[in-house]
């Protein structure tokens, strides 16, 4: 397969997920495009990187759009600002559509989530989801950062802990 | 407080600083640490991955949307337009040539269904990543139960001259059992006996070993394994 064919069957099969990703992270359609563009170069200069990952192809590709974004909304994010911006977005939990297609998978986590308390578990969907941080999390939940941090460390070690059971 | 502060020398201190990377939480400068220790240290980047296996049927929850035609424009002229500027570019040749057989195995890996919709179960299309430490060969495997075929595609690395490339199937404790000789060139194709389709099942382990040409003598892998994963679904 040339190239640029590759390149095009990758970009069809997989940018409404990846942009999906950029838009819910950035909350900002014209940031949102030019993360997606960033991600697809990521992608392409990175792809060999794929051999060494445990995670399934679409997984691993919406990994490198996670991590890019975040890593866009740490670089320039006055956390005030944001705040408001995640109680209009701040529905983590995925439509029945998302449960449908994802199957078993995505069903144990949310059976996993839901054994953690109710706040903890928000805080993780909504760190995983949005991309916020500690201190975003902190102000949200109006609990000291430290605290936050312990929290959302036990909560990770739990939910490992069910979703190796 | 700095990570290193709060976990000290305490073990689980890289495993948890790899699962905060991961859920999105730390700060800038600290992600960026992160990030330099994935490229740099083989088993922080481990870590990293097995978190993301965990916490990624997650993102399940993002809902798709299809980004305007002008960032596929946009990306198209980032990517291919510096094919023909040259210079800088064409010094880049090894690692386009590299990224082009990944992407269009990931293309593949990825498109598969889509493009040949088949009646048959999805699980029967299975793939691995084949890797190991120490070794720079690694190959991207699809399996195909319903035509028998595993489509193996070369990422990097080579076999040295006199040496030939075996594939072995691993069942858990079994003893390998010999796939073929691959073929030399980027992108081959292995035909799957009866007898080795019957116990191909997911989860099984696929391993890559150095062979005196035409196949190891003995049935079994002689020469050192340089790559190796499991089949999982797609």
């Amino acid at each position: 397969m040339k190239d640029r064919a590759a390149f095009d069957l990758l970009y069809r099969q997989t940018s409404a997920k990846l942009f999906g990703v950029c838009l819910r992270v950035l909350n900002d359609r014209g940031e949102a495009e030019e993360a997606l563009q960033e991600v697809f170069v990521k992608i392409w200069t990175k792809a060999d990187r794929f051999a060494v990952s445990d995670l399934s192809p679409i997984s691993w590709l919406v990994a490198i759009a996670r991590n890019h974004a975040i890593d866009r909304i740490r670089a320039r994010r006055e956390p005030a600002a944001y705040i408001d911006a995640a109680l209009d977005v701040a529905d983590p939990a995925p439509g029945p559509e998302a449960m449908a297609v994802a199957g078993g998978e995505t069903e144990r986590i949310y059976h996993c989530l839901d054994e953690l308390e109710k706040d903890r578990a928000a805080a993780v969907r909504g760190a995983y989801l949005n991309g916020e941080s500690y201190a975003e999390l902190a102000e949200r939940h109006g609990v000291p950062l430290n605290t936050m941090r312990t929290w959302l460390r036990r909560s990770l070690l739990k939910l490992r802990e069910c979703l190796e059971r | 407080m700095t990570l290193a502060e709060d976990n000290g020398p305490e073990r689980g201190g890289d495993d948890l600083f790899a699962a905060e990377y991961v859920l999105g939480v730390l700060a800038a400068d600290e992600r960026q640490i992160a990030s330099r220790r994935i490229d740099a240290d083989a088993a922080f980047a481990r870590l990293v991955d097995a978190w993301e296996v965990h916490l990624s049927p997650m993102a399940a929850a993002y809902p798709e949307a299809e980004p305007p035609i002008r960032v596929k424009e946009a990306t198209d002229r980032r990517l291919f337009a510096a094919q023909s500027r040259g210079g800088l570019w064409s010094s880049l040749a090894f690692w386009r040539g590299l990224a082009a057989a990944a992407v269009a195995a990931l293309a593949i890996y990825i498109a598969v269904p889509y493009v040949r919709p088949t009646v048959e179960q999805p699980q029967e299309r299975l793939v691995a990543s084949l890797a190991a430490d120490g070794s720079d060969v690694k190959y991207l495997v699809v399996y195909d139960a319903a035509r028998r075929d595993v489509g193996l595609s070369l990422v990097s690395g080579g076999r040295a001259a006199g040496k030939d490339f075996e594939l072995w199937m691993i069942e858990g404790k079994n003893a390998p059992v010999s796939m073929g000789i691959i073929p030399a060139g980027q992108t081959t194709h292995l035909a799957v006996t009866p007898a080795v389709q019957q116990k191909l099942a997911q989860g099984a382990v696929l391993a890559v070993s150095v062979e005196p040409t035409g196949g190891s003598p003995t049935g079994q892998p002689t020469g050192p394994v340089v790559a190796a994963g499991d089949l999982k679904g797609i």
